[in-house]
């Protein structure tokens, strides 16, 4: 008896210290303070892609204490030109990384970059790094937006999927393709309806396609960018209608129609720029984000998962399997 | 098909028509006296949030209204003290209260709401009766009560401008006020009245947007149609029907390009979206001829005993 105690302090003790080992090799040792800037095209509470990566900031500021990781922010640049100065001032002012969260800001990165040599520069969505200090962040938008395709095709039952899309380019079109590419893996008879506002912060426009989708039949919608809330907010005044979003969890605007969203982690993304960093790389790096590497995930509103059946969430969970494996290539064509 | 796609663009046109009619008819008012004020937008967004705010804090959507309207009128009041009494430039100065409108609603909506959070707000309903009519009862008959508020102020605004003495001390004052001053109308006063009436408007129809359109409040949700309410002011002629027939055309064109890309009509969707813009500028165009003169002291402060 005494033996089996001992061998289960023991084991105890292995499991703890594995634990430790573990989260010591996730964690960053941070011994400087990290000074992060991010130029935002919308605000910091937009629901959508500003958002996310503030809250992803947030978060790692959180994880590693307020003495370690600065943030400064600044709003409403979506204008690159306006944000070039922004950008330059921030760099000047001595931060280590400086995120324009936009992939207009790639061409006014690629005229500061060179000239602060030491400081970290991000943006995306972008692939190219064209100075060795700027980091390009990736979401495969379209790897989540199959996922949540298949959630569509499974459970439409009029066979009319409407898409509210901002405009032809970027995530949106990588989100779009994906997702058609989705619905069609699993019901080849559902037309797949894109409509694009041409914009991305029009909450009203946004809102009258969803409208006029719904009234042409569809019942179950999608979109990005941070309009799309305005999009929602229409699906939810109708009966029977589902919402698939992106992004970011957009559960809480709608919870009785928002049944899923894909949404990407930009905290990881920070701290790999962090680390790149410690390791004396201060970019030329081009980081996705994937279902592989769990930057990007999908996140279900608990509220109303029950609607997906044993058999559809198997399907989901095959899918998603062949995706991470590399089965299933979620071509851009 | 062909008829469900018909009576959907009209019956989705009318209502977004609604809150361009209000603000054009207000920025009429005050064009027509002389003064443009290029704020409409903030003003709206001053007034989507204060409306908002109003509605999610006490419930009650007729208080909501009632407060952008008198969000409206201080910003009037703000935009008359600046060009009537201290003469500044118009257009520089409607800029300004554009900027500071979107800016203060931004701020405003962080501190007291903090994120995006929705109202029950103003609904359509459906007339006894006529709703039931097939086509026409559903274009006609099934929206807010805001829709028939902004067309029944067409005829209204027309009877006030043009039948009453108010009405033409306004177009003496857009059209001359050294006459007019002559007279004994007082100028400032009347165009203090028609900015602070204006603005009022331009409150409501930002109102329109948070409270009975999309029940949100989100930065910068008026998307740019405090401005596009302006430029269908020069399109109407200054004139409440053509206003109207303004904001009609415009509105409807966007519902056309909507469900032209909503039904999958092969058509790039980058002309799709400018189709509205485009066919404003043509009519404009082509209706060059028979332009009527904007008010002639359109933009010009006016300082007594200078000839201009």
């Amino acid at each position: 008896m005494k033996n089996v105690r001992i061998l289960v302090v023991i084991m105890v003790i292995l499991l703890l210290s594995n634990a430790m080992t573990f989260a010591a090799e996730n964690d960053l040792k941070i011994t400087e303070k990290v000074k992060i800037a991010l130029i935002i095209p919308s605000t910091i509470d937009d629901l959508a892609w500003s958002q996310v990566m503030y809250e992803g900031i947030e978060a790692v500021q959180k994880k590693y204490g307020e003495d370690k990781i600065e943030i400064e922010v600044s709003e409403r640049l979506w204008n690159a030109v306006d944000a070039g100065s922004a950008i330059r001032q921030y760099a000047s002012q001595g931060f280590d990384i400086v995120i324009a969260h936009g992939a207009q800001y790639q061409s006014v990165l690629d005229e500061i970059a060179p000239d602060f040599p030491k400081t970290s520069f991000a943006y995306g969505t972008g692939f190219a790094t064209h100075h060795p200090n700027i980091f390009a962040y990736d979401p495969q938008a379209q790897q989540g937006a199959y996922l949540l395709g298949i959630m569509a095709g499974l459970k439409t039952k009029t066979n009319i999927v409407g898409i509210v899309g901002p405009v032809k380019s970027g995530d949106a079109i990588k989100y779009n393709i994906g997702f058609e590419k989705g619905v069609k893996s699993v019901n080849p008879k559902a037309a797949v309806r894109i409509a694009y506002t041409g914009g991305f912060g029009d909450f009203v426009a946004a809102g009258e396609i969803a409208r006029t989708h719904i009234k042409a039949g569809a019942d179950v919608l999608s979109g990005t960018a941070q309009q799309s809330v305005g999009a929602i907010k229409v699906a939810s005044e109708f009966e029977g209608i589902l919402w698939l979003s992106s992004d970011m969890d957009q559960c809480s605007i709608a919870p009785q129609t928002v049944l899923a969203s894909q949404s990407y982690r930009f905290d990881e993304v920070i701290e790999k720029i962090i680390s790149f960093r410690q390791e004396g790389i201060v970019g030329g790096k081009h980081l996705e984000l994937t279902l592989e590497n769990g930057f990007l995930e999908i996140v279900y509103n608990p509220k109303l998962v029950s609607v997906l059946t044993p058999e559809m969430n198997k399907v989901l969970n095959e899918a998603k399997t062949k995706i991470i494996s590399g089965e299933i290539k979620v071509e851009l064509k | 098909m062909i008829l469900d796609f018909i009576i959907g663009i009209i019956s989705a046109g009318i209502p977004l028509a609604a809150p361009l009619l209000l603000a054009g008819l207000g920025e009429m008012f005050n064009q027509r006296a002389g003064v443009f004020n290029l704020g409409v937008e903030g003003i709206m967004l001053m007034g989507a949030f204060v409306g908002f705010l109003v509605v999610l804090t006490v419930g009650s959507p007729i208080l909501g209204l009632l407060a952008a309207i008198a969000v409206g009128a201080l910003m009037g009041l703000l935009m008359a003290v600046v060009t009537v009494k201290f003469k500044a430039q118009q257009g520089i100065s409607g800029i300004g209260l554009f900027m500071l409108g979107w800016g203060l609603s931004g701020t405003l909506f962080r501190v007291y709401i903090g994120g995006i959070t929705s109202i029950t707000g103003i609904k359509p309903f459906s007339f006894p009766l006529l709703g039931k009519i097939p086509i026409i009862g559903e274009i006609f008959f099934q929206n807010n009560i805001l829709v028939y508020i902004a067309f029944l102020l067409v005829p209204i605004s027309w009877y006030v401008l043009n039948k009453t003495a108010w009405g033409l001390k306004v177009r003496a004052v857009g059209t001359n006020p050294q006459a007019a001053d002559t007279l004994g109308i007082k100028v400032e006063r009347i165009r203090f009245q028609c900015i602070i009436l204006g603005s009022m408007m331009a409150g409501l129809a930002g109102a329109y947007l948070s409270i009975a359109q999309t029940h949100i409040f989100a930065d910068n949700i008026t998307a740019g149609r405090g401005f596009i309410a302006v430029a269908l002011v020069y399109f109407g002629r200054w004139k409440p029907a053509g206003i109207m027939w303004g904001t009609l055309l415009f509105s409807l064109a966007h519902a056309l390009q909507r469900s032209i890309q909503v039904y999958g009509i092969n058509f790039p969707y980058e002309i799709a979206v400018i189709i509205p813009y485009l066919l404003v500028i043509v009519v404009l165009a082509l209706s060059y001829k028979s332009q009527l003169l904007g008010p002639v002291a359109l933009g010009k402060p006016f300082i007594r005993g200078s000839r201009e």
